[in-house]
């Protein structure tokens, strides 16, 4: 029998023995895809500005119902119905956005002249 | 006549943990004799018969407010100013770095809710957090020492059996929401590797709501692009299917980078289902040494379901470990927990 606490150990060498052998050769290569989509504390900066353009697609508006599709449509067709007053508050949005965006860039600009390069290149 | 107790939740839903606890606390306060109702500021189609809207909540002077925090909410805020006690249950809250890209609007409400945890935390007469790793959390928020109440555990609720699944081989189970932080790209490719080397019948079972029908897709496409089979995604499933579900299954598998109590971990010890886990967030400290913990390498987590499915003896000591696990969080010690912090903060004084 193996113990809980032997377990471990014994699933990495039955690994190591069977990657010796040439098993276990693809997931890990391939990686885990979500890691790409999950972000730290700070978010990039290219997101930021790819964020500060509000543009939303119909495909997001669903019915939580068991049988929603009907209720699905009828939002979607509600959207489609608004589509010049939406687009109108998307685009003074992303106006809005892209302002406080370029001026927050200036702002850090100003701040790394100011501290005159040499403090250590900040983490993007 | 004892004052009523009223629960708020941002959000509250059919199958959630935290709504689950909700009403697993209503039948308990009632009980003990304490009226109130409970209510949540979104409220899913299938949940509405327990939960009122937020914005109807108004507590008479007396009355204690149960504030479950997960996510934060305007009306969820706006219950700070309200006069009478408060009781925090802190149950965690994700960060949001797990889901600015998948759910926005989720994504600010978690982001606020961890900046707003330290003035729900001074708003609280009593505070408590259902995990130590929670409690941890709330001491960084300034809770000085905050009460651990673990989640109330009614194993009566696992007794119904409805539909279970069909098939043969090795059935790896995975119970919980489909959000980013559960890592189910990590369980395919680990339930992959393990079909590939170990058992090319395995079957795999993710039970759980999906974040959006965007996020179902993008797990279904990771699913086919592992290139695993016979892997199923059922969606929310009532509780006597769910029980059916553990009843069958040969281990659960739980790869979560982020859990604040993971209550999957107490089911499958009801049913004797030994765990494969990662070692993240509370689940060490809920699991403690009756789950198999991977280092995170999918040749090791294939090995160790290999071995979780297997070896025989390993099983029943896990089993053994896992019903001990549970004597911990038995629902009578549970509820007298509850209970007393109930009584304390409609009894302490304020300040």
């Amino acid at each position: 029998m193996t113990s809980p606490e032997d377990a471990l150990a014994r699933a990495q060498q039955a690994a190591a023995e069977k990657r010796a052998g040439g098993g276990y050769t693809q997931p890990e290569h391939r990686g885990d895809a979500l890691d790409a989509t999950i972000l730290g504390d700070r978010t990039p900066d290219e997101l930021l500005g790819e964020w500060a353009v509000i543009d939303i697609e119909p495909g997001v508006t669903y019915s939580t119902r068991r049988a929603g599709a009907p209720i699905t449509g009828l939002k979607r067709l509600l959207l489609r119905l608004m589509r010049q007053h939406l687009v109108e508050l998307e685009a003074r949005q992303t106006r809005f956005n892209l302002g406080v965006l370029a001026r927050v860039q200036e702002l850090e600009q100003r701040v790394e002249r100011l501290e005159g390069g040499s403090a250590a290149p900040r983490e993007r | 006549m004892a004052p009523a107790v009223h629960q708020a939740v941002t959000g509250a839903g059919p199958y959630d943990a935290v709504s689950e606890q909700m009403r697993a606390w209503r039948r308990l306060l009632a009980r003990a004799g304490y009226g109130g109702a409970d209510f949540a500021g979104q409220v899913d189609h299938g949940a509405r018969a327990h939960f009122a809207p937020l914005e109807r909540l108004e507590p008479a002077p007396g009355d204690l407010t149960v504030i479950r925090y997960s996510a934060w909410s305007p009306a969820l805020g706006r219950l700070l100013e309200r006069p009478g006690p408060k009781l925090l249950v802190y149950h965690n809250i994700t960060p949001p770095g797990f889901l600015w890209r998948h759910s926005p609007g989720l994504a600010v409400q978690c982001a606020v809710g961890r900046l707003q945890l330290p003035a729900f935390v001074r708003a609280a007469r009593v505070i408590t957090a259902d995990s130590e790793y929670n409690a941890g959390e709330l001491r960084a928020a300034g809770a000085g020492e905050p009460r651990v109440v673990p989640v109330l555990f009614d194993g009566e609720r696992l007794s119904a059996r409805g539909r279970g699944p069909d098939g043969d081989g090795p059935l790896v189970l995975v119970v919980g929401r489909l959000v980013p932080n559960k890592r189910h790209d990590r369980v395919f490719n680990a339930f992959a590797a393990y079909q590939r080397e170990c058992a090319p019948d395995a079957r795999l079972l993710c039970v759980g709501t999906a974040l959006t029908p965007g996020y179902l897709a993008l797990l279904r496409t990771l699913a086919n692009a592992s290139g695993a089979s016979n892997i199923d995604f059922t969606g929310g499933l009532p509780q006597d299917q769910v029980n059916a579900a553990y009843a069958r299954a040969d281990v659960l598998l739980t790869l979560s980078e982020h859990e604040g109590f993971c209550v999957p971990l107490l089911e499958a010890f009801h049913f004797g289902v030994p765990v494969v886990a990662a070692p993240a967030g509370a689940v060490p400290g809920v699991a403690d040494d009756a789950a198999l913990y991977t280092d995170g390498d999918h040749a090791v987590t294939a090995e160790l379901l290999d071995l979780a499915v297997r070896d025989s003896a390993l099983r029943s000591e896990l089993a053994r470990r896992g019903r001990e696990r549970l004597e911990r969080f038995a629902y009578e010690r549970t509820a007298a927990a509850v209970l007393d912090a109930v009584r304390a903060a409609l009894t302490r004084t304020p300040g």
